[in-house]
């Protein structure tokens, strides 16, 4: 076992030399010591047994011994290093004693080094030695290979061997043949079928396609195999396969995890939108960009906001984010960053950037600072839903607006015309006129209090009364209220038809807007301030100025008062249709929010006391949603003084001009409803909010802000620049666009070899790199590195197409093998690293069901949209679910569009080594347990299919259990049936039943093992 | 390289050979391919890693924070104080942001046993089995939030994904028994906690590890037996079908150990189905013993099923057992949330599981099983020594207090009748040999005879532990 995987990692040392401290040459005490010596010589030692402890924020001992200053200065015992002096130098004295390192004493020849370089002055190097010191035996440098520019490895020599259909295969077997092992041969076609449909779609073949490739025509099978691949790359079925990885990769859930887990019904078109971008071939750096920052790449674009559900995938703690602690929502939330910038760096460039949180990462080239530039990056992402709007949509909506405000005018010319002669006759006033404003609430109180335009109904309180079609003020009771009004108000015009009881009153309002506390408020009042005297009414006179008017005179006679607000403050009074004194600039006005104000008669605002109460006749009241102009008001005078009512100027309107009237009406209505319809669709995305300045912290911890990072990437990587160049105080938009450019540069060496391993990893089972998220120090080394550079290089140069990759993969020589065991080659490579033939693969859970529903002819092959339930769930303060079996075709829909809950697993599913929701999981594990067993003997969604797949049969077969038996093993192991199936079977049949023939064949090794 | 074939039929019977058997195990159960991890875990160091003092463990989980003041916690000068604010540096940052007048304990203190170990009124049962605890007064925890601190209770995370204790001794040791899955969780029958089946999860082991739910009522596994029935003969012809089936793929396919995995788990799998309903029986106890676990009384029965359950499991090798004493954050309340009236919260979440949980001490002592068994007593964090109300009023709540809380260890391997660490003067904050749940983790694993820094399994970039990079195990109370 040693030797193998000695040898598989030889390849590896080829390419990137180690320089680790017991390579090194003997020491020569003569030679005199430099920066050059120091690197070469003491560095590595230090890093390799000391700096795992003493060096970042927090040494061991306070001794950090990555620089010299801080190892000259020693730590809590005091000095370390007596340059010249290893007698006096406590490193040397614990060194020698066996004390340091604690677990594995210094050999000989390094403590002489260590004493000479001592003795020779210790003489520093260039720069600090780690983080980005050179590979050493305990973490990465810089010079860590993965973190080499992509190269494009020349093809081996076996580029030109008959077996090697591509150039994957001339890597392979150049690999095969150095440690002296042959490839398999080929797999047959109908093996090979059910592998290529299980890989690229997750689903069996059908049995036609399984006939098909039983008996192929002559001398085309090669054509045949092509044109299956070519359909297979294209089936929508590919993107929810492949979707599936990705998921399981991005730990996708859809409810919130933690205390709550409340359901996140609007996380799935988040799933959709991966699907749909496997199966367009979207170029893999856009997939990336758009899921780091579409939102604020292409705002307008909702596709784009969708595929941020990525860094919002991961769970959320309601609780913790709401509780009563400051210092603790602070952990929560870095707790969260952790989620989100660990995620993002495992996922697209296989660094474990979250080990930088709390130090600098004790593997890995990444410094803490550099985990913080990260979060920085990030800081602006929050958890949340929100409103997208389809482009269409969007287009229709400006399409109606359109229309509307064309129609809205028409309807104005003719009402205009009709109440401008109704005006002249009746007046004499010129017929230049504009039509009456639309208020948006109206009372008259004719027949009761009710708002004539729209809800804002009045209620009386708690006894004033009507009369002669006017609401009753007084100093008791009579006063009205409406009830919190649903709209947004902010520029505005009251106006009143009010009858003074008397001119001595002072501070009753003829018509209030207030918060529903009463607290704040605009007013129509009289006498408050200045006796007799019109004013703008407000909470301490904050937006209250004399008009310089003169004084009312009329009692018990209507007067006419309207006051404006305009956006920029300006606030005008008029009295009978004319300006009342002199506008004046306050504030700008008072923002009333949907659902917090309401509108009072009589009652300056709060609760009703005399001082605050007017006492006379209110005859009519409107509330206009925006400042009216003086020709408006006027006009609104004009009419009502004359009652001239609406419905007056359609009646003067003549039979043709009503007919139109009534029709423009008409289609107003409906438009406006249809663009009422016309509405977005929540999404569970990033709520970006403006990002705070982000301090690296100390131990990870918010109560221990050091210095200010920018947002910015990884040094050690090569290519794109990590300093963004941007400001501590940018924008949320431009570092995460700036981190998106970083992570998906052309350049980028990890971006592009971490997902064609990936690839590789779901077709051959293991990737060429063992831990797909993890391409650092404590990761897998690359089996064929030269194949991981080419495919990578490939990917680029193909304009990012992963279908590109697949078909290669897919398509070559080494994928076709045979998987049957050899015994010699077994012997040397156990574990099929070097890909001597193709490892046979346990159907995923999910694949299982698949098969199974597909067996029994039930699949449901709905794509997309939203997830079917598997449980029933209820509220109470957290939220619960209970797993159910529900059966109709909603739910026999694939498994990828299960309702993925954090606390509510499929039992069945996880069984089959489904992955736990709340985690990233690169890799699932393959288990066997007896639990495993008896739910597919036992669960009742297996019986069920067993069922309905003999159901099936019956139908497509008939009564013959011979006919039935060759049915069943084609649907199940997409083969034909031999004659050593067919007897034992047609027996069992005959005497059990079909169902219980199809049970037996779900859990047989042949149905759950891909070959 | 090790001959897998001399090795496979003891980890097929899930046989308890140690972490390296268990490591084979994973490889073994495991598609070939699928392959172990490429560095060599520690991990693959043999269990046990020293001579363990207990093989199993029973968890008795206290949802919503045990006030630490009312039970194993004495402070007397609380009584002195009682009706006067806190005196501190600091205003408590407590959950709800209330912080009324102190509060002394509402049930009155004795020394107890032998030993004299100081428990209140509130458990008179386990207070006659006082010397068999060992109780630690100076626990503190990183969240004052029920469920990150649960977490953190059962995972040593805050977060969500990690394995719990159970999971990890599933991975780390294995099953003593191939009848039985290694780890169990019987919740309170009310209800789960908040976070269901999180508090049991696998995290990134492998599924196997987590926590199987095994009720008291009904039928005891989901999935034992075939959810339509099934004719015997047809049962048996099929498993023989199968078992053909099997066979003859096998011998086309050429040796596959992850093939013989499953047909032998078909085997395992049958005797499962018989060994469970067996187990889960409570009738097969005798009427003697079922009085004495409560279960003939109506405040009892439930946690006393669950105690008697938990013995039955331990005796048969299952390796970890965890029982929940309270359910979510739902009104009215069923768990030991008290922050509006002590008396009646921790009055009734302690009636019903006191006198079971003495049984089950007394009855694991009198059939040895406490001479390898542990049994923890455990809650997410404790409660605060003032009231929860404004200011200088006495309320009759605690909130939540992360600063200082108690839990109990018994078993073998122990100084029984003792307490470890201590509060201050008031039990708000941990200030003598304080406890973090790393150390108290790193003692459990130690007792088990497992290095808390050897148990390890390669997880995105970091060999993760139940300890973090953490835990010191706590010496002075082990025997």
């Amino acid at each position: 076992m040693k030797n193998a995987a000695a040898s598989l990692l030889l390849p590896y040392l080829l390419i990137v030399p180690l320089s680790v401290s017991a390579t090194q040459p003997p020491t020569n005490d003569a030679l005199s010591w430099d920066a050059e010596r120091f690197d070469r010589e003491i560095a590595p030692l230090l890093a390799t047994h000391c700096l795992r402890c003493h060096q970042g924020t927090s040494p061991k001992g306070g001794l950090d011994l990555s620089r010299r200053r801080t190892a000259l200065a020693g730590g809590e015992s005091g000095s370390s290093i007596q340059p010249g002096e290893p007698a006096a130098s406590l490193l040397l004295e614990r060194v020698e004693a066996s004390e340091m390192p604690p677990d594995k004493p210094l050999p000989e020849t390094a403590r002489q080094r260590l004493r000479a370089w001592i003795k020779g002055g210790a003489v520093w190097g260039s720069k600090p030695i780690a983080p980005v010191g050179p590979v050493v035996a305990r973490r990465a440098g810089k010079d860590w290979w993965s973190l080499q520019p992509l190269s494009r490895p020349a093809l081996p020599d076996t580029q030109h061997d008959a077996w090697v259909r591509n150039p994957i295969d001339a890597f392979v077997l150049r690999r095969l043949r150095d440690a002296k092992l042959t490839p398999s041969p080929p797999s047959t076609l109908p093996s090979l079928l059910r592998r290529l449909s299980f890989d690229l779609l997750g689903l069996p073949p059908t049995s036609e396609q399984a006939m098909a490739f039983a008996e192929p025509p002559p001398g085309d099978a090669e054509n045949h195999l092509e044109r299956t691949i070519a359909r297979l790359l294209s089936s929508r079925h590919f993107g929810e396969r492949w979707a599936r990885h990705w998921l399981d990769i991005v730990r996708f859930g859809e409810s919130q995890g933690f205390e709550r887990d409340k359901l996140r019904p609007h996380s799935y078109h988040y799933r959709d939108w991966v699907i749909r971008a496997f199966n367009a071939d979207m170029p893999y750096n856009a997939f990336a960009r758009m899921q780091i920052a579409g939102d604020v790449l292409t705002p307008d674009d909702p596709q784009a906001i969708i595929a941020t559900g990525f860094l919002v995938a991961g769970a959320y703690d309601e609780v913790g984010q709401s509780q009563r602690s400051q210092a603790m929502r602070a952990v929560v939330r870095q707790d969260e960053l952790e989620d989100i910038v660990g995620t993002l760096g495992q996922t697209f460039l296989g660094l474990t950037v979250q080990c930088a949180r709390c130090h600098d990462h004790k593997f890995d080239p990444i410094g803490q600072h550099e985990y913080y530039q990260l979060t920085s990056a990030m800081a602006g992402v929050r958890h949340g839903v929100r409103q997208v709007i389809a482009p269409s949509t969007k287009q229709r909506q400006r399409e109606l607006t359109r229309e509307l405000s064309e129609l809205r005018e028409q309807l104005r010319r003719l009402e205009q015309s009709a109440q401008n002669r109704l005006l002249a006759t009746q007046t004499g006033v010129p017929e230049n006129r504009p039509v009456r404003a639309q208020p948006v609430a109206r009372w008259d109180f004719d027949e009761n209090q009710n708002d004539r335009i729209g809800q804002a109904h009045a209620v009386q309180h708690p006894a004033a009364r009507r009369d002669a079609g006017a609401l009753i003020l007084d100093r008791n009771t009579g006063y009205a209220a409406t009830h919190p009004l649903g709209f947004r108000l902010q520029a505005k015009t009251l106006e009143a038809w009010v009858q003074l009881a008397n001119l001595e009153q002072r501070g009753g309002s003829a018509m209030t807007v207030q918060y529903l506390n009463g607290q704040k408020f605009d007013a129509i009042v009289f006498g408050e301030r200045q006796p007799g005297h019109w004013m703008a009414g407000s909470e301490g006179y904050l937006r209250s100025r004399p008009f310089s008017a003169t004084a009312e005179t009329s009692t018990n006679t209507s007067v006419h008062i309207a006051i404006t607000y305009q956006p920029d403050g300006t606030i005008t009074a008029y009295r009978n249709g004319k300006p009342y004194g002199t506008p004046y600039r306050s504030d700008k006005p008072l923002v009333f929010p949907a659902g917090k104000w309401m509108v009072l008669f009589g009652l300056r605002h709060g609760a009703p006391e005399a001082a605050k109460q007017m006492q006379g006749l209110l005859d009519c009241a409107q509330l206009y949603n925006r400042a009216l102009n003086a020709s408006e008001i006027e006009t609104s005078y004009l009419l009502e003084t004359h009652h001239i009512s609406r419905e007056r100027v359609v009646d003067a309107l003549g039979p043709v001009q009503q007919r139109q009237y009534a029709s423009l009406q008409a289609t107003i209505r409906l438009r406006e409803e249809a663009l009422t319809h016309l509405k977005g669709f929540p999404v569970y995305a990033v709520t970006p909010r403006p990002p705070a300045v982000t301090h690296v912290l100390s131990r990870g911890s918010p109560t221990a802000p050091g210095k200010i990072v920018s947002a910015g990437g990884v040094a050690a990587v090569p290519g794109p620049p990590a300093d963004f160049g941007l400001a501590p105080q940018a924008s949320d938009k431009a570092r995460r666009i700036a981190l998106a450019r970083w992570v998906t540069d052309n350049h980028n060496p990890l971006f592009s070899r971490v997902i064609v391993n990936r690839l590789w990893h779901y077709h051959f089972g293991t990737g060429l790199v063992s831990t797909p998220n993890d391409f650092g120090y404590n990761g897998g080394r690359p089996s064929h590195p030269e194949l991981l550079d080419w495919l990578a290089s490939e990917l680029v140069a193909s304009n990012w197409s992963l279908k590109h990759l697949h078909h290669l993969i897919v398509t070559s020589a080494t994928y076709r093998q045979a998987s049957l065991p050899r015994p010699d080659c077994l012997r040397r490579d156990s574990d099929n690293r070097l890909l001597w033939r193709r490892s046979p693969q346990r159907l995923e859970a999910e694949a299982l069901r698949d098969t199974m529903l597909s067996a029994a002819g039930q699949l449901n092959r709905q794509l997309g949209g939203p997830p079917y339930q598997d449980f029933t769930t209820f509220v109470s303060n957290s939220q619960f679910y209970r797993m159910t079996d529900p059966v109709g075709v909603p739910f026999n829909r694939r498994t990828i569009y299960r309702t993925w809950l954090r606390s509510g697993r499929n039992p069945f599913l996880d069984a089959f080594d489904c992955p736990d929701p709340a985690t990233t999981a690169p890799r699932r594990a393959v288990t066997t347990t007896p639990t495993q067993s008896l739910a597919l003997l036992n669960n009742s969604f297996v019986l069920r299919m067993a069922q309905r797949m003999a159901e099936r049969i019956t139908r497509e077969t008939g009564p013959e259990p011979r006919q039935q038996a060759s049915r069943a093993i084609l649907l199940a192991y997409s083969r034909t049936a031999t004659q050593e199936d067919l007897p034992t079977a047609t027996r069992f049949i005959r005497k059990h039943g079909l169902a219980a023939y199809c049970r037996v064949l779900f859990n047989t090794n042949e149905f759950l093992y891909i070959d | 390289m090790p001959d897998k074939s001399l090795h496979r039929r003891d980890v097929l019977s899930f046989a308890t050979r140690g972490i390296g058997a268990l490591a084979l195990t994973d490889l073994l159960l495991r598609d070939s391919h699928a392959s172990k991890q490429e560095k060599p875990t520690e991990s693959q160091v043999s269990w046990p890693h020293f001579p363990p003092r207990v093989r199993r463990v029973i968890q008795v989980v206290l949802c919503g924070g045990l006030s630490q003041i009312d039970s194993f916690d004495y402070k007397p000068l609380l009584h002195r104080y009682h009706g006067t604010p806190l005196v501190s540096q600091q205003r408590p940052d407590v959950f709800f942001g209330q912080v009324g007048l102190l509060r002394k304990n509402d049930w009155a203190f004795k020394q107890r046993g032998q030993s004299g170990l100081w428990i209140s009124d509130l458990f008179p049962h386990l207070s006659q089995v006082a010397d068999e605890l060992t109780v630690i007064n100076s626990m503190y925890a990183e969240t004052s939030n029920h469920t990150p601190a649960t977490f953190q209770q059962n995972t040593g995370f805050r977060l969500n994904g990690f394995p719990t204790c159970g999971a990890w001794l599933s991975y780390g040791m294995g099953s003593e028994t191939d009848e039985l899955p290694s780890y169990i969780v019987i919740p309170d029958s009310r209800g789960v906690p908040a976070g269901g089946s999180i508090n049991w999860s696998n995290g990134f082991l492998s599924a196997r590890h987590q926590g199987v739910v095994l009720r008291g009522t009904g039928p005891p596994l989901d999935e034992l037996f075939p959810a339509e029935p099934i004719r015997r003969d047809t049962e048996l012809a099929s498993r023989e079908l199968l078992a053909g089936l099997n066979q003859r793929h096998l011998q086309k396919r050429g040796n596959s150990d992850a093939l013989l995995a499953r047909m032998r788990s078909y085997e395992l799998a049958a005797r499962m189905q018989s060994a469970v309903p067996v187990v889960a029986d409570l009738d097969r106890e005798t009427a003697l013993t079922q009085r004495q676990y409560g279960l003939t009384a109506k405040s009892t029965a439930d946690f006393g099923r669950s105690c008697l359950l938990a013995r039955r499991l331990v005796e048969r090798g299952v390796r970890f057992v965890q029982l929940f004493s309270g359910g979510a954050f739902v009104s009215p309340r069923i768990n030991w949330d008290g922050h509006e009236n002590m008396i009646k919260n921790h009055g009734r979440e302690a009636a019903r599981i006191d006198r079971p949980l003495a049984a089950l001490l007394r009855d694991l002592r009198q059939r040895g099983l406490l001479d390898d068994t542990l049994v923890l007593f455990t809650s997410e964090f404790g409660r605060t020594p003032f009231a929860q109300s404004s200011a200088s009023t006495l309320g009759t709540g605690r909130d939540h207090n992360q600063n200082g809380f108690s839990v109990w260890l018994a078993g073998a391997g122990l100084r029984g009748g003792m307490t470890y660490g201590s509060t201050d003067d008031v039990g708000w904050k941990s200030v003598d040999q304080r406890v973090h749940w790393h150390d108290f983790h790193a003692t459990v694993l130690h007792l088990l005879g497992i290095d808390h820094r050897r148990l390890t399994f390669y997880h995105n970039g970091i060999q993760r532990r139940l300890t973090n990079v953490h835990g010191n195990v706590i010496k002075t109370i082990l025997s």
